[in-house]
């Protein structure tokens, strides 16, 4: 008997969120299938690659960093090379500089160099704070007043600030909103349904469900994605359909396979090969799982997963 | 598995209010009734226009285009004896939100309502019943595959027959309830969708009792796999056992505000 193709067909799509303005605007979501599932139906946008830019610039001066970015720790400079990266789509601004802890920058500073970031950029961008919930809350509020206009992503609104945040991103300044919820699949839904309460455009949300290392706890990752989008589409959950951005390289980067030197670990071999291999086996598993987009550090990397993408859709 | 779906059965031409604004056609009080069961979280909305043998065809067609026109295409289940009338109204029903469904047809005098179903791409409620209750649930499950039969023979999908048990009402049948469970989990166990009017079962009880006991049943009922109900969404409680059900059956994604969604 001939073989006949079954298709899985949803009545219901992840919402196509459009980031960035002009010239650089790029797209994320949109599709009705389940991740790579192109021969169900087509695929609207593909998942996206950004870039991942530190403030602080590179804390780690590999051979392959230094080769693309040059001998530079400008923040601005890193930017305009990033932009030009092969395969990437997006910028994603990290800003440490503003950790109490650290640098301890000021909000007006901040403010002032993510501005002429935006303004160098030739790709749209997605703002990081640094991980202090406080300065965070108030580093978004007056970025997202800043760059009212620009269409920039604000990652993330947590559920201790989703609405602080919410109100001046998402509400007062029309930026889009990364709902953050560290693998935790209630609290994702809760999130996107406290900030449409609070009167934000559920398509003006996109979703950072959190993440592991490949190998670290990833499994867990791997059915939180799966459910949102099995809700999404096979439920029509209208809570769970926003894409889902998923920051890899911070995590990747910090596990010991990436850390330990070669001196240290001869049997494993070059770091940045390592380091290089983590990033691409997790961002590869987050974009199988469902990531509309996935944030990545190492050039190679990104152009890697983009030659992946390109390859299976 | 899909969320529960739930039919509004409020515009009834039983309520005088109702009844007055049909026969005038005066679109206020039905679109009151309508707001009040969509905002409580109706999907479907119920449009029992009772006989209407002379006006059905009109007063169908006007009543399907108020309420869609006003409601971004609500669905709608066409509730009423005249055929004609039922037809009238899918002639002029948006598809976009859900296809419209025929309510309703039995083994009996009705089963005809399954051929326009048929011929229409409608759904069709089916009650497992011919003249009266059904003795027992091999006389339910017969007509239960008679129905079934008849829609595939008229082109339907076992999917868009959603097949009514008939649920009894406790006082004076007590005995019988949990055979109408059976009948759901045998329904269910079919593949098939099943529904009712579930809050027949507490007809004569005290107004404080009722809906404690439709919520009882209504667990019960979604435990045993039934897949939609005609009920009064304003009844909070009753909504609320619905949400929770959901969750507990994995048709929604728990959050704290489940329900407030």
């Amino acid at each position: 008997m001939a073989y006949k193709q079954t298709s899985q067909k949803f009545n219901a799509a992840i919402n196509s969120v459009e980031i960035g303005t002009g010239n650089k605007t790029l797209a994320l979501g949109g599709e009705n299938v389940l991740p790579f599932y192109s021969f169900d139906g087509p695929i609207l946008n593909p998942p996206r690659v950004g870039v991942e830019i530190s403030d602080l610039g590179m804390n780690d001066k590999l051979a392959g960093m230094l080769n693309f970015y040059g001998d530079t720790q400008d923040v601005v400079e890193l930017v305009k090379k990033a932009s030009g990266m092969p395969g990437a789509e997006f910028i994603c601004l990290v800003l440490d500089s503003a950790d109490p802890d650290g640098e301890n920058r000021s909000v007006e500073d901040c403010v002032a160099m993510v501005k002429s970031v935006e303004e160098a950029a030739t790709l749209p961008l997605m703002v990081m704070g640094c991980g202090n919930t406080e300065k965070d809350t108030v580093l978004f509020e007056k970025i997202s007043e800043a760059l009212e206009g620009k269409n920039i992503v604000i990652l993330s609104a947590k559920e201790e600030n989703y609405k602080n945040v919410g109100a001046s991103a998402g509400l007062a300044y029309g930026q889009k909103v990364g709902a953050e919820s560290s693998v935790d699949i209630n609290l994702a839904k809760q999130l996107n349904v406290l900030l449409t309460q609070l009167g934000v455009n559920n398509k003006n949300i996109i979703m950072n469900l959190g993440s592991a290392t490949a190998g670290y706890g990833f499994e867990y990752v791997v059915s939180t994605m799966d459910r949102v989008k099995m809700a999404a589409l096979g439920q029509n959950d209208t809570a769970l359909q926003m894409p889902i951005v998923t920051p890899v390289s911070s995590e990747t980067w910090s596990v010991k396979e990436s850390l330990l030197e070669q001196e240290d670990m001869p049997e494993w071999g070059s770091r940045e090969n390592r380091i290089i291999d983590m990033e691409v086996a997790t961002a590869a598993a987050c974009l199988a799982a469902g990531s509309n987009a996935v944030i990545l550090r190492h050039p190679s990397t990104v152009e890697a997963i983009s030659q992946m993408i390109k390859e299976l859709i | 598995m899909g969320k529960f779906i739930t039919i509004g059965e409020r515009i009834h031409c039983i309520s005088p209010v109702i009844r007055e604004a049909m026969n005038t056609q005066n679109p206020e009080p039905i679109l009151l009734r309508a707001k009040e069961q969509l905002d409580a979280g109706a999907v479907y909305l119920d449009v029992n226009i009772g006989p209407a043998e002379s006006t059905g065809v009109e007063l169908m067609k006007w009543a399907v285009r108020l309420l869609q026109e006003n409601f971004d295409n609500v669905p709608l289940c066409l509730d009423t004896a005249n055929k004609k009338a039922i037809e009238a109204g899918i002639s002029v029903y948006n598809r976009s939100k859900g296809k419209p469904i025929v309510n309703s047809a039995d083994a009996g005098d009705r089963i005809e309502y399954i051929d326009l179903a048929g011929a229409n791409d409608a759904m069709c409620i089916a009650l497992c019943s011919k003249a009266g209750v059904p003795a027992d649930n091999d006389e339910r499950m017969m007509y239960c595959q008679e129905l079934l039969e008849r829609g595939m023979e008229h082109g339907m999908e076992p999917e868009d027959l959603w097949f009514d048990p008939l649920f009894l009402v406790i006082k004076g049948m007590q005995d019988k309830q949990m055979d109408v469970l059976d009948a759901i989990r045998m329904i269910s166990e079919m593949g098939l969708n099943s529904t009712g009017g579930l809050s027949n079962v507490s007809n004569g009880m005290p107004k404080e009792v009722r809906p404690i006991m439709d919520a009882a049943m209504m667990a019960m009922a979604m435990a045993n796999g039934l897949t939609s109900a005609i009920i009064n969404p304003c009844d909070k409680r009753l909504m609320e056992t619905i949400k929770s059900c959901d969750v507990i059956k994995n048709n929604s994604l728990y959050a704290d505000s489940y329900l407030q969604i």
